[in-house]
């Protein structure tokens, strides 16, 4: 009895926690989205999201950027983490260190070291916004696709390869019969950690390249200039986005989770 | 400041939390606190973040002038609490935070921040003074003839002239606003790839010469008179505009002009200028000039100073231009709110000292230094000390051969005859620091203040700014729209696929079941 009292007891802070940096300010988004500035109740912020083209291309133009970084950070953490979890190195810890210790470093001074050496390289960072706005973003969010990957590729079973051997599969078919279906959980992560923030995280590209906008730019733009109800209409929606997605891919995990275990 | 509003609000929450259980905790000794609380007064003081000298000058950066030697040792705000000691014998304790933006800090005041005395520019100024959120400056204040009112005392003729002659809902600017710094906004540029002339217009921003070598700034105001500069370029500089009897009204109504086409019109301009430009900036700029990124670069001249002398110290030299169609003159200022001061006349009067304090002309001088916007103080009453440390900065050397000399005395005394102040500099200087700093009387003759748009202007500016920033979907390619619906259809296959294989696993299940 007195065991589950205390219990209970450690269980408040993190309900304090909860109520007032996650259930309060989504109440607060929510009271702003569907009112106007008078408090009354209105639909006109959410029209407005799906008719104005500037809401809706910018939420396009974010949503490819979000893909395309997407696309290379996988492709680029799957080789290295595939390669650091496979290898026998005995420096294996080291190296993804490497990888992981950007993340030590301030995130300001990375980026504003990547501005210089992209100017180095291309001259004019003006003229390719897209293309260094997928750098600057893939640069930063990079380890948190390898480190997902890699711990599910070095989880797993190495039994299940060397039977697929014994039975004759080469190595190639071994990887997508086998390898690739089993680390279906990291990749989920991994893009979920990536493709999200992708969207809305603006500070990265102010600090590469500052003419690209997207959704948190414009979220921004709504709140200096009083306008709480359209930015929180915007960010309502691209919570909704986010749940949507979320629920999408757990229900993907689930499916391979049970495929894997009927194997 | 994107961020900080729904933490502001549950700041808010929780400082009231506590402020419930410090009442509660204090109700029995509820005597002993009102004591203690009559024994030191808390004034709370909200500024730009680095708009105020810190202090902890290294031994050689003392400035040498002839009226004594200046030298920050401390913050200025806890020099201010031990000034108001020895003269006002009176404990007071400052409460020094900062903000970002106008906006940042209107925000932080309606969602309950409390301060008692706080510096926005003069638009945000006019809008607190508009929804009579401010308290007036007591009659004192202006009293010249008490010597510790350094503001009324030693405030330029320029400034004080330029306060009194604007109002808004028939209130006076100065009755409600003490000046802390003023400056205007210009081109700064680098001469070796861009000649003065280019850089003296607007139009500079859709230069296709330049092109993606040119910054603006990223907040809607600026670029609004900016584009109204270009797009009103043969107009502004036509002479029958200029020597016009009425030109300063002329050009501040033509500046301020937010009827329909003209926002039409700066929309379609800001749109060419977006395709021209390297980028949008609130800070990075500086950094971009600095190290040679851009050409020229949209900005404030306070920031233009501090990037030439930064760039000065790498043997690299930057200039300032000031348009030839209109600048923008602007103004922060002190401020005391009504949330802070109001009925505390004990309270006031701190507020107005520390004001007061500020304007001495050494902390003046200090401020100057420091942060290299221009103070409002010239000295007037109290010495010449803003005049001697301007001779200091920028006077040239004896044995300097290209001198020019430069007149600023509309600003430290209009009734003296012209010729009074003159700085004699290198003639450089008249280009670059000094000229920001301490802009020519021209360049002031054709300088125009930026009101504060009332609410359907200012919704229907930041509408337009927004349509400027964003991506238009009416502007995507074809190949977008094919992006678009091949990830849909890839969505559906995956989506189809993994329902099937469900299906599929829950038969399986359901046989071995069997």
């Amino acid at each position: 009895m007195n065991k589950n009292f205390s219990r209970k007891y450690l269980g408040i802070p993190y309900i304090l926690f909860l109520m007032i940096f996650v259930v309060m300010p989504l109440l607060v988004i929510l009271y702003y989205a569907f009112t106007d500035g008078t408090g009354q109740f209105t639909l006109s912020n959410i029209a407005r999201f799906f008719t104005d083209p500037n809401t809706l291309g910018t939420l396009f133009y974010s949503f490819s950027l979000a893909f395309v970084t997407t696309c290379v950070c996988l492709l680029i953490a799957y080789p290295v983490a595939y390669i650091l979890a496979r290898s026998t190195f005995k420096s294996k810890r080291v190296i993804v260190l490497i990888f992981v210790m950007p993340m030590w470093i301030n995130f300001t001074l990375r980026v504003t070291a990547l501005k210089e050496i992209l100017t180095m390289v291309e001259g004019n960072l003006a003229f390719h916004p897209f293309l260094n706005s997928v750098i600057g973003m893939s640069y930063d969010f990079l380890p948190f696709m390898i480190l997902p990957l890699y711990t599910t590729l070095s989880k797993l079973d190495k039994s299940l390869l060397e039977a697929a051997a014994d039975l004759g599969a080469d190595d190639l078919r071994t990887f997508w019969k086998i390898t690739f279906p089993l680390s279906m959980p990291g990749i989920v992560s991994g893009i979920s950690m990536v493709f999200l923030p992708a969207m809305t995280n603006y500070v990265v590209l102010d600090m590469v390249y500052n003419s690209t906008y997207i959704m948190g730019s414009l979220i921004g733009s709504y709140f200096s200039a009083y306008d709480w109800h359209n930015g929180s209409m915007i960010a309502l929606i691209l919570l909704i986005i986010i749940c949507l997605f979320s629920i999408f891919t757990n229900g993907q995990e689930e499916v391979d989770a049970r495929g894997g275990s009927l194997l | 400041m994107k961020t900080g509003i729904i933490k502001n609000k549950l700041m808010l929450l929780t400082m009231s939390l506590m402020e419930v259980s410090m009442l509660m905790g204090t109700a029995g000794a509820g005597t002993v606190e009102a004591k203690a609380s009559d024994d030191v007064i808390t004034l709370r003081v909200c500024n730009w973040e680095e708009y105020m000298d810190l202090g902890e000058w290294g031994e050689d950066e003392i400035i040498n002038l002839d009226s004594g030697d200046i030298f920050g040792e401390k913050a200025l705000y806890e020099e201010f609490e031990d000034w108001y000691y020895e003269t006002y014998g009176q404990k007071v304790e400052v409460e020094y935070s900062c903000f970002g933006t106008n906006e940042e800090l209107y925000n932080m005041l309606t969602l309950g921040n409390v301060y008692d005395i706080v510096c926005p520019s003069e638009y945000m100024i006019m809008k607190l003074m508009n929804e009579d959120m401010l308290v007036p400056y007591s009659d004192e204040f202006f009293d010249t003839t008490d010597t510790n009112n350094y503001y009324a005392r030693n405030v330029s003729p320029f400034i004080s002239n330029t306060l009194e002659s604007h109002e808004i809902d028939g209130k006076y600017w100065n009755e409600y606003m003490a000046g802390y710094m003023w400056g205007i906004t210009g081109i700064l540029y680098n001469p070796e790839k861009m000649d003065r002339e280019t850089a003296s217009s607007w139009s500079v921003l859709s230069n296709p010469d330049y092109y993606r070598q040119v910054t603006i700034k990223d907040n809607v105001r600026d670029s609004f008179f900016a584009a109204v500069g270009a797009l009103k370029k043969d107009l502004l500089t036509s002479s029958d505009f200029t020597s016009d009897e009425s030109y300063s009204d002329n050009l501040m109504a033509e500046m301020n002009d937010v009827s329909k086409e003209n926002i039409a019109a700066v929309q379609d301009y800001l749109q060419d200028v977006k395709d021209n430009v390297y980028s949008f900036e609130t800070d990075s700029g500086k950094a971009d000039m600095i190290t040679g990124k851009v050409v020229a670069n949209y900005q404030w001249s306070g920031d233009a100073v501090f990037a030439m002398d930064q760039a000065e110290e790498d043997d690299y030299y930057l200039e300032f231009a000031v348009p030839e169609e209109c600048t923008n003159l602007w103004f922060d200022g002190w401020v005391m709110l009504k949330s802070g001061v109001e009925g505390d006349s004990e309270k006031q009067k701190v507020a107005e000292a520390f004001v007061n304090f500020l304007s001495m002309p050494q902390n003046a001088v200090r401020n100057m230094y420091y942060i290299g916007y221009t103070s409002v103080i010239s000295g007037g009453l109290d010495g010449d000390m803003v005049f001697e440390y301007l001779n200091w900065n920028y006077s040239a050397d004896e044995d300097e051969s290209d001198v020019t000399d430069y007149d600023v005395t509309y600003f430290f005394d209009d009734d003296a005859e012209p010729g009074t102040y003159v700085v004699t500099t290198p003639t450089e200087k008249t280009r670059r620091q000094l000229y920001a700093q301490y802009p020519t009387e021209d360049v002031i003759n054709r300088s125009a203040i930026m009101e504060y748009f009332d609410t359907d202007a200012n919704a229907s500016i930041n509408q337009m700014w927004i349509n400027v920033r964003c991506f238009n979907i009416e502007d995507m390619p074809v190949i977008g729209w094919i992006f678009i619906a091949a990830a849909f259809i890839v969505m559906v296959i995956v989506f189809i696929n993994s329902y099937n294989k469900n299906k599929l696993l829950k038969a399986k299940e359901v046989k071995k079941e069997d």
